[in-house]
């Protein structure tokens, strides 16, 4: 009786053993952990060089779960900077016991979590007991407080957290844990939502060498970019708002560094590896063909090896300090494009939008000097003779397999239909100034400011620009190259 | 006797259930299992709708009670008798049949005659009010809600004209006289919908759809989408916000001149396109 009970229980447990790895198998795991994705040309590393890379981002980044801040990057990680003063006259203070000064806004409860940041105790962490915002002292629950002077934060990290919080929630499924551009839903959008591991934002209110601005993703954040996917996030509290700013940076940053150390690293990688046997092969060939005594192939496994040594003798010597500068480069970067004086500015209010100022913006428009013709169209429909090219990859004489633009991502790009009155960067005057002065980042949209166009003439083609959706269709502006009349408005 | 007692046990366990409905009915709004917001409506029209569902709760709740207490009744009454008296079997009554055919249908009729007033305000050209202020185009498109005003002082044309104002996820509105919107759709079909306002109206590509309605309070109500339009369909919400007309005109001086913004100068809200119109 009793063995049959128990092989009835065996046999149970094992249909909902079953039952539980069809479920896992299907994907039915409560929150599977998050991930950042690596590039392609990081997995493509070899195993040292791979592994030396991903260390330094874990270290500096963490994980979705476990995110570090690293003090190095002009990221505002939120929480309160305060330093430990001097006691009050005449107060008796216990040893867990400490008077501080602050900066900023906020205010430190019972609960929160003090992190030292200079003295013996750097990098150690304690709870606080209870904090009078009035008299500026906090106790500590254990342990003692550290000299005068030292320097601390309360909790620290805290906007970073909000800021991963919102992206989860709000930004994940199109752009990526990662911030790759690649969630689940992103393979049914075009355009494609932003990869931000290049640095490069499209609608910068910055000069056309500079990187984003916080006002510009404050701004993408709250409105979205209209005739895309990407949606507006106007209902999101402020503070949310500022704190997603900071995480896509943030994201930006380590996608920076991973991607930058990488180039770094090509000599390591399977590529290269497969590159170098494959060259070999055929200067033997060669040689064979001109009746030289040819040399050896070496085995791929040699080659892997010596790269193997070589990337040993690198990270002994010089790796250190290509983090260090990478790390400078981002850093300095990102922290200039937040300088005001990246702002482009117009010189010159706007040209008074006269029917003459747009008759000089449309000869501009259709002159040799600015060329927006050839991809924007004669009469501004996004179908101009650029469309209709081959166009070559950057940096490379290799072509695209399809006909037209293409963005840095890789991705193929119309330029914009200017009659429907749809702008993507946003529709104020200075947006759209913008735009042409410092041309659209990422895009052959190119850069007319300073350079080409003077900023009455930006204007003067920011009025004609802005008139086109208003004007009729029945006259077609004449072609001025003969070229483009071969490709008649649809 | 035995019989008798669970009679009567499932009497008052009848009972009992019809008691705790609508004990819960009762106490429902203070929970906020009720209207959103505030449980009132905050405009003329949706007023009037909840008198309508007011006024048919009050017919379904007499009802309710009236059909339990008679049920509780009945079987109270069956349990109690002797156990050798027999139960009554009948086979039906003409006239209480009709009764029950007319009343329900006097009713019926009653509240498709009396809501019709509502219904043609609503949803009837020939009925809005004499009077509205189309204040806007909102344009429903997977996921989100673009709004077009006319400039200030002007009013709303059917196309886009070079002087309007945008917004997305915002829609805002004068309060105390009725206003109306276009509505239209961009891709697939939407459904506006104000819940706190009682309006709610398919958005259908293709079409340009009047809705009207009259703010009775300032404050800021949600708009949510309340047709399934896609995976994003969830997060399709915006804000309507309810102004003073002051503030209403104040506002979208304000909106404009930041719209024409240059870079350089604002010369007192007054637009340099604006000035410059052929
Ligand atoms: C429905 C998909 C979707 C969601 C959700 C989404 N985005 Fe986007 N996002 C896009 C697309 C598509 C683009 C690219 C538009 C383009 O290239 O013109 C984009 C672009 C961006 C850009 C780049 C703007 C620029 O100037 O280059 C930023 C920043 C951005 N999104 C941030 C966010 C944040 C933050 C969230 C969450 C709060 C979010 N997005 C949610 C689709 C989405
Ligand atoms: C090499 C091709 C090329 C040339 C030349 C070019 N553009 Fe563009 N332009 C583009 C592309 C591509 C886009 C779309 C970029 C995107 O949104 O991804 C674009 C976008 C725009 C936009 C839309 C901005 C927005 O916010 O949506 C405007 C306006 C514009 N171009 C104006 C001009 C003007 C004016 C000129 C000449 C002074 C010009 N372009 C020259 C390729 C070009
Ligand atoms: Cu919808």
């Amino acid at each position: 009786m009793i063995r049959m009970i128990m092989s009835r229980f065996l046999i149970k447990s094992a249909w909902i053993a079953v039952a539980c790895l069809a479920a896992v198998s299907t994907g039915c795991v409560p929150n599977p952990s998050a991930e950042f994705a690596w590039r392609d040309s990081t997995t493509d590393l070899i195993k040292d060089a791979r592994s030396s890379l991903q260390n330094t981002v874990n270290e500096n980044f963490g994980t979705p779960d476990d995110l570090v801040a690293w003090e190095r990057l002009p990221v505002n990680y939120g929480g309160i900077k305060g330093t430990v003063a001097a006691a009050p006259e005449g107060t008796e203070l216990t040893p867990g016991e400490f008077a501080f000064s602050h900066e900023g806004e906020g205010e430190v409860k019972p609960g929160d979590t003090v992190l030292w940041l200079s003295g013996e105790m750097a990098g150690k962490e304690a709870t606080i007991q209870s904090a009078d915002a009035a008299t500026h002292l906090i106790s500590l629950k254990a342990g003692t407080a550290p000299a005068e002077g030292t320097t601390f934060a309360v909790n620290f990290g805290d906007q970073l957290q909000l800021g991963r919080m919102v992206y989860m929630k709000n930004c994940l499924h199109c752009h990526g844990v990662a911030g790759d551009g690649a969630g689940p839903t992103a393979q049914y959008l075009n355009p494609r939502p932003r990869d931000y591991r290049l640095g490069v934002f499209k609608f910068t209110e910055t000069l056309a060498t500079e990187r984003v601005t916080r006002d510009d993703l404050w701004r993408v954040i709250k409105y979205g970019i209209p005739g895309t996917y990407m949606p507006s996030f106007l209902l999101l509290d402020d503070h949310e708002t500022t704190a997603v700013v900071e995480y896509v940076r943030w994201l930006a940053m380590r996608g920076e560094l991973e991607k930058r150390l990488g180039d770094e690293l090509t000599d390591y990688s399977q590529t290269s590896l497969t590159d170098q046997y494959n060259k070999a092969v055929e200067s033997k060939k060669a040689a064979e063909a001109a009746g030289d005594k040819p040399e050896a192939v070496p085995s791929m496994s040699s080659l892997r090896n010596t790269a193997k040594d070589d990337f040993k003798e690198y990270a002994e010597s010089d790796y250190a300090d290509t983090v260090d500068s990478t790390a400078d480069f981002i850093a300095e970067n990102w922290t200039r494009a937040d300088d005001p004086a990246s702002v482009i500015h117009p010189a010159v209010a706007r040209v008074a939008d006269t029917p003459e100022s747009r008759a000089r913006g449309r000869l501009l428009y259709l002159s040799d000097r600015t060329k927006c013709y050839t991809c924007h169209g004669n009469t501004g429909r996004g179908n101009g003779g650029a469309t209709e090219d081959f166009w070559p990859k950057p940096g490379s004489t290799e072509k695209y397999d399809a006909r037209g633009l293409h963005d840095v991502w890789g991705n193929p790009l119309q330029p914009r239909n200017l009659r429907l009155g749809q702008y993507r960067g946003g529709r104020r005057p200075v947006d759209v100034f913008r735009r042409i002065y410092a041309g659209i980042k990422g895009t052959p949209m190119p850069a007319f400011g300073g350079t080409v166009l003077k900023d009455e003439e930006v204007w003067d083609v920011v009025n004609y620009v802005m008139s086109l959706p208003f004007e009729s269709d029945a006259s077609p502006s004449p072609a001025p190259s003969t070229k483009m009349a071969a490709h008649p408005v649809q | 006797m035995r019989n008798a007692a669970v009679g009567k046990f499932w009497a008052i366990f009848f009972t009992a259930v019809a008691v705790l409905a609508v004990a819960v009915c009762v106490v429902a709004p203070d929970y906020g299992w009720w209207f959103p917001g505030d449980g009132r409506a905050h405009s003329t029209l949706g007023q009037k709708i909840d008198d309508l569902f007011y006024l048919i709760l009050v017919i379904v709740a007499v009802t309710f009670i009236g059909v339990n207490a008679a049920l509780g009744y009945i079987l109270w009454h069956g349990a109690s008798l002797p156990s050798d008296k027999k139960a009554l079997f009948s086979h039906g009554s003409h006239a209480l049949e009709v009764i029950w055919t007319i009343v329900p249908a006097g009713i019926l009729l009653f509240i498709a005659l009396y809501q019709m007033d509502v219904w043609a305000q609503y949803r009837i050209k020939n009925f809005y009010p004499k009077t509205m202020e189309p204040v806007a185009e909102v344009t429903a498109r997977q996921f989100e809600w673009r709004i077009r005003y006319p400039a200030r002082g002007k009013k709303l044309m059917p196309t886009p004209q070079p002087d309007d104002v945008y917004t997305v996820n915002d829609l805002r509105v004068p309060t105390g006289h009725p206003v109306s919107i276009s509505l239209r759709s961009d891709d697939v079909q939407h459904s506006f919908f104000v819940p706190e306002l009682r309006v709610k109206q398919d958005a259908v590509p293709g079409l340009v759809i009047p809705v009207w309605w009259e703010m009775t309070d300032i404050g800021s109500f949600e708009l949510v989408c309340a047709e399934l339009c896609g995976w994003g369909h969830y997060k399709m919400k915006a804000r309507v916000v309810a102004m003073s007309d002051e503030d209403f005109e104040a506002w979208k001086s304000q909106a404009a001149q930041e719209q024409f913004y240059d870079g350089v100068s604002t010369k007192d809200g007054e637009l340099v396109s604006q000035s410059e119109q052929e």
